[in-house]
């Protein structure tokens, strides 16, 4: 017991190596890692799905496939797009469908064991946050005007001397929001896939040592089927989280382009 | 050696007392939403947008804790 103990600390101790990004090859001066793999794998996964969903358009879709695919269009279009941007709505649904689908596929891939999940590296999050902070942004100038857009930061009613203040602090927290998307994200998926890990080698180590270091010891092998019996719970969660972070982060950007399209 | 494990610990203390807040506050934004919507379900999808604006707004906090922890 004490010597599966020891080796899985020593195993646990190493793991956050295996979550850095490693350099595969390089082209030029661009270092692949295996991120950047998974991130492309993801691309054309997507591609795939929306392509041959948009291939045979049908008004009443009778194949699953088809079904499937244009019920999370249908979501993204209701749940996402309409119930929190309002009016003016059809405009952005492409825009959030492309990031909720993305994101989806990006979380899902990595839930396949051996695959890697490339929303779990900051780059690939900071990325996506980008876009959608640059993208709400770009139309609350469009739609209010450059200083109507920065006046309308600021809630109306405030009193007078307070103004200042509260739009400094709404100003930080509306720049912040690249930073929280970007970290909530990656937060949720490295942490996820680091408890899969330490599950897994828990599962592993106290099973070696209790059957393949000399004597057979059934007795010690029992905590590492409690081990798997939790890594099987947690990864039931993950396929939840691996949803919801995409939703998330999908309602999040609508709710954005409906502060920044229509001001209090 | 002994100080950077000191260190390494008291981050992971720092962010866990950081996350206390902003558990309660999704909490509360979570029972509000629910409680809301239970009266006056045709309501729920404009509850819903409130409700995300306030959770990540309190949900920032513990993950400005986190980017603490990584940079500190």
């Amino acid at each position: 017991m004490g010597d599966a103990l020891g080796a899985f600390v020593e195993e646990a101790q190493g793991l956050s190596a295996h979550f850095e990004p490693q350099t595969v090859f390089s082209i030029g001066g661009w270092h692949v890692t295996q991120y950047d793999i998974w991130l492309f794998i993801a691309l054309a996964v997507a591609l795939l799905v929306i392509l041959i969903a948009a291939r045979k358009l049908q008004l009443i879709p009778t194949n699953k496939f088809y079904n499937m695919v244009e019920y999370g269009y249908e979501f993204v279009n209701r749940n996402v797009a309409e119930d929190v941007i309002g009016h003016g709505f059809k405009k952005h649904v492409p825009f959030l469908a492309t990031l909720f689908f993305f994101i989806l596929i990006c979380n899902m891939l990595g839930l396949i064991p051996g695959f890697k999940t490339s929303t779990g590296s900051i780059s690939c999050t900071w990325a996506l946050a980008t876009i959608s902070f640059v993208y709400f942004n770009f139309y609350g100038f469009k739609t209010l005007g450059a200083g109507g857009y920065f006046k309308s930061l600021c809630p109306s009613g405030v009193p007078g001397p307070m103004v200042p203040v509260i739009w400094f602090l709404e100003f930080f927290s509306m720049v912040i929001r690249v930073l929280t998307l970007a970290v909530r994200l990656y937060g949720n998926m490295l942490a996820g896939h680091m408890v899969l890990a330490v599950f897994g080698i828990a599962t592993t180590c106290f099973l070696q040592v209790a059957l393949f270091s000399g004597s057979i010891d059934l007795i010690g092998a029992l905590p590492s089927v409690a081990w798997f019996l939790l890594l099987v719970v947690m990864y039931a969660l993950e396929c939840l989280v691996a949803f919801i972070q995409a939703f998330v982060f999908a309602i999040l950007s609508a709710s954005y382009i409906n502060m920044a399209t229509h001001p209090h | 050696m002994e100080i950077t494990l000191v260190l390494a610990a008291l981050k992971v203390v720092g962010y866990g007392l950081a996350a206390i807040g902003p558990g309660i506050g999704i909490g509360i934004a979570t029972y509000g939403l629910c409680v809301s919507a239970a009266r006056q379900p045709e309501m729920k999808g404009q509850l819903m947008g409130y409700f995300f604006i306030g959770a990540a707004m309190s949900e920032a906090l513990a993950l400005l804790g986190l980017v603490l922890f990584f940079i500190g």
